[in-house]
């Protein structure tokens, strides 16, 4: 096409670069969506093994608590640390579980807007482009033939 | 490695801003206009939303693998 057309030209271009644009922020819709799983299984793992060896650092110490007799209180301070430091660890996991679900939630909402733009708005624009640049190339022809 | 989806989507919408760059210099009559504020704002304003969104939700997301290695 010569430069005669270099507006069409632009506007297929335009057409063009909104019609990938589509596709590929919905494919940047679906990796979200999967980082989002990904994060919350992650995280779900991490609680699920601080959970775990909370009860292994109970039991064990429960276990050294009961070796004393009456009379010889075995130190059990270590445990006693264990099971702290695992409790922490547990409950910071699962403070980040929590800040996960809210963020996430809030995150559905803009990118549910923004799914309707890419469902409806951009397909909208689209075809207003197609139109547009038929019409022009119609009248260039008429012109053409008419001169 | 592969690359953050926000990186990707910001990466698009850069492309997709200069295509419209090249179409409104030459297209400048009132369809013209009317499709910038119909489509265009719009795309723009809403597209960087949700990127912006993305980008958030992405850093806290590395921020909770982090913070979360014991």
């Amino acid at each position: 096409m010569t430069t005669v057309h270099a507006d069409i030209d632009a506007l297929k271009g335009l057409r063009e670069a909104l019609v990938r644009f589509r596709y590929a922020q919905r494919e940047v819709a679906e990796r979200g969506g999967d980082e989002i799983e990904l994060t919350r299984a992650s995280l779900a793992a991490k609680a699920s093994h601080w959970q775990a060896r909370l009860e292994q650092d109970r039991a064990e110490l429960e276990a050294c608590r009961a070796s004393g007799g009456p009379k010889a209180a075995p130190d059990s301070s270590a445990y006693v640390r264990a099971v702290e430091q695992t409790g922490e660890r547990l409950e910071h996991v699962r403070r980040w579980q929590q800040r996960v679900e809210v963020e996430a939630d809030e995150f559905r909402g803009t990118a549910g807007v923004f799914g309707g733009l890419l469902d409806s708005g951009l397909p909208r624009a689209e075809t207003q482009l197609l139109a547009l640049i038929t019409s022009l190339e119609a009248a260039r022809r008429v012109q053409a033939s008419g001169s | 490695m592969p690359t953050r989806p926000d990186r990707d989507g910001d990466e698009q919408f850069r492309l997709l801003g200069a295509a419209w760059e090249e179409a409104a210099r030459h297209w400048q009559d009132e369809v013209a206009r009317q499709f910038e504020a119909d489509h265009w704002m719009p795309l723009v304003q809403q597209s960087r939303g949700y990127l912006e969104a993305l980008r958030s939700l992405l850093d806290m997301f590395e921020a909770a693998e982090r913070e979360t290695e014991f």
